[in-house]
């Protein structure tokens, strides 16, 4: 049974042997470490998180986005056209984001995130995807466009980026790449223009997954089915949903499925993952089934976010007729 | 008499002296005792008492410098919670996340010394200061009760009998913050309903904040929440929600944020003053509150006094501009 994480990992710990990053972040601001102190500490603390995910079991990590603010932010500070603006809550969380303003055309040189997938392919042993935002969260959630002159611009305009930063990271050698996109739930009213963006986005040579979470895909799950991506992550657990009787839409495409709660500390039994994978068996076979968290572990303390790794691949051992250690 | 219109106050918590940051850090590392620490952050209270009064606030607040968090301080002192680990809440921010682990009671009274503390400092009204029961639940972690609804309604008896509380200790006006009122809209008729329970039966003047989410999204049915007063964040979203009154008008007092408070810089009093005549589009200068978008407490010592005199200042300058319009 495949297993693979979702988003960021949680950027420091509650000992203060885990609080480096925040430190040295205290440190640069005021002037008393330079750029390149803290490089090092975020590679480390990368490295770290890198090394939590690969020790819980977990078949495929990503970078764990230790550099990220949020979802956006690599790419408002990187992509020209754009700025960063106002604080908003990111969704319903009790997370907030600075919501893009865009100021004339978006252009990337395509390497926003390249230094930093090289360093995480040098230090991780499993399997490692990419992830970039997606392009209708990125244009949804843009505070003010001076600009583009419709929502349907825009999200065209983010989605070349975004293609360009899918070239770039697959020339770095990355051939997963995760494209986190919630408001194709969030705003199911867009999932046409959605397609339109995607089918800017698929390109050879790397596999493209278009993960969702927050809500329930149940009012486009047909949709996405006919996205062309080769895996689509849907939330089981935020929301109700009946997702599980229509698992048979995805007919050749991977499901990333959602079963740990990453957003409540209530910790899921190696049994209670195993029936949320069951449920997902009847109508999908094993091979094309990943389970996962619903988001990024960021939302859950670091001790919480490593049971809940160590939860995950112990339901998935269950499902596999594997034998979980004591 | 303008000196009645556009009553100022702000939104809660303030900048905290760096001798108590250093005394709240030392205080976890349990190398100063809880006496020590309360004697510094009533010293600072009572800084933060001058200063309001010295700026020329209207109705104060006690600033908070015995709370870390909104949330964590109530659940601290309350039965059924336990405080989680440190989350994310932006850029390089964290908080310890409460954990609602049991059924919540109230063992005694949390914030009615402080309040009376606050007061006894000065003859100016301060406001008692409590979070809301939807947005307690919503920035915890729920793993006791079955449902969100269960556990916000179990949480609005508590938030009630605190309000009493204060009512019964003199306080005139309450504020039961709800910023994260918008985080599911769908639900807001359980924020309502739960504030119902809150407010039922007080005399003093009920607040409400809210800040930072998509206020379009619950409008114009948080008009139905059962306070006087919302006390809205508008600077930071170039008081765009203002255009929702066009459609549906706004039928409450307003305070209205006219400076950012999570940038260094303040706005010029002269940006301030054009908020607040902004805000007097739709709401009369005797229910138009001018004040800060949030609490203060990200900010320093110096930037908060900063941003409350923009709001001081551009008050002032409106005044006397309604002072000139005949009547």
């Amino acid at each position: 049974m495949r297993t693979a994480v979702i988003g960021a990992y949680p950027k420091i710990g509650d000992g203060l042997e885990a609080q480096e990053l925040r430190r040295a972040l205290h440190r640069r601001d005021r002037g008393e470490i330079g750029d390149a102190e803290l490089d090092t500490v975020y590679d480390e603390v990368t490295r770290a998180a890198i090394g939590e995910i690969e020790a819980a079991g977990i078949e495929t990590t990503n970078d764990c986005q230790i550099r990220w603010d949020d979802l956006l932010g690599p790419f408002a500070r990187a992509w020209s056209g754009v700025e960063r603006g106002p604080l908003e809550r990111f969704y319903d969380n009790n997370t907030y984001f600075r919501q893009p303003v865009i100021t004339g055309p978006i252009a990337t040189d395509g390497r926003t995130l390249v230094r930093d997938y090289t360093f995480a392919s040098g230090v991780a042993k499993a399997k490692l995807k990419a992830a970039v935002c997606g392009p209708l969260t990125f244009a949804t959630l843009t505070s003010r466009d001076d600009h583009y002159r419709s929502i349907e611009d825009r999200t065209l305009a983010a989605a070349d980026a975004i293609a360009r930063e899918i070239a770039g990271l697959a020339e770095a050698g990355a051939r997963m790449i995760d494209i986190e996109d919630p408001a194709v739930v969030a705003a199911p009213q867009h999932i046409e223009l959605a397609r339109e963006a995607y089918a800017r986005l698929a390109g050879a040579g790397h596999a493209l997954a278009l993960v969702t979470y927050f809500f329930p895909p149940d009012a486009v799950l047909e949709s996405l089915a006919s996205f062309p991506v080769g895996v689509v992550g849907i939330d089981v657990r935020s929301r109700d949903t009946t997702a599980f009787d229509r698992l048979d839409a995805f007919r050749t495409q991977y499901v990333l499925l959602g079963v740990v709660d990453a957003r409540n500390t209530r910790l899921e039994t190696a049994e209670e993952v195993a029936r949320y994978a069951e449920r997902a068996l009847k109508l999908l076979p094993q091979e094309r089934l990943i389970l996962a968290p619903t988001t990024s572990l960021e939302y859950l303390p670091r001790d919480i976010a490593r049971a809940k790794l160590a939860a995950l691949v112990e339901g998935a051992r269950l499902v596999s007729g594997e034998k979980v250690p004591a | 008499m303008t000196e009645n219109l556009l009553p100022t106050t702000t939104v809660g918590s303030f900048g905290k002296p760096d001798y108590l940051t250093k005394a709240r850090g030392q205080a976890a590392r349990g190398k100063l005792g809880a006496t020590e620490l309360e004697e510094l952050e009533r010293k600072a209270t009572a800084e933060w008492i001058r200063r309001q009064e010295d700026i020329g606030l209207d109705v104060l607040v006690d600033g908070e410098m015995y709370r870390g968090d909104m949330v964590a301080y109530f659940a601290e002192r309350l039965d059924g919670f336990k405080i989680g680990g440190l989350v994310r809440s932006y850029g390089n921010r964290y908080y310890h996340k409460p954990v609602i682990a049991g059924k919540v009671s109230r063992p005694k009274p949390m914030t009615v010394d402080w309040y009376q503390y606050a007061q006894s400092l000065t003859s100016k009204p301060v406001k008692g200061m409590l979070t809301g029961p939807y947005t307690l639940l919503d920035w915890s972690y729920n793993e006791a009760y079955p449902t969100r609804r269960d556990a916000v309604l179990a949480l609005a008896e508590i938030v009630r009998d605190e309000a009493r509380d204060l009512e019964r200790a003199g306080a005139k006006y309450i504020q039961i913050d709800e910023p994260a009122i918008h985080a599911r809209p769908e639900e807001i008729e359980v924020a309502i309903e739960a504030m119902g329970i809150v407010t039922a039966g007080l005399t003093a003047k009920t607040i409400s904040h809210i800040c930072y989410g998509d206020f379009a999204a619950i409008y114009p049915q948080v008009l139905d929440l059962p306070v006087d007063q919302l006390d809205l964040a508008m600077a930071n979203y170039g008081y765009r929600w203002l255009d929702l009154f066009d459609r549906d008008p706004y039928t409450k007092e307003l305070a209205i944020g006219i400076v950012d408070v999570h940038a260094h810089q303040t706005e010029s009093v002269a940006e301030a003053a054009e908020g607040i005549r902004k805000g007097l589009r739709y709401v009369s200068a005797d229910k138009l509150w001018p004040h800060p978008d949030c609490g203060l407490k990200t900010r320093t010592v110096e930037e908060s006094v900063e941003k409350c005199v923009a709001v001081v200042e551009a008050t002032k300058v409106v005044r006397k501009e309604l002072a000139k319009v005949p009547a």
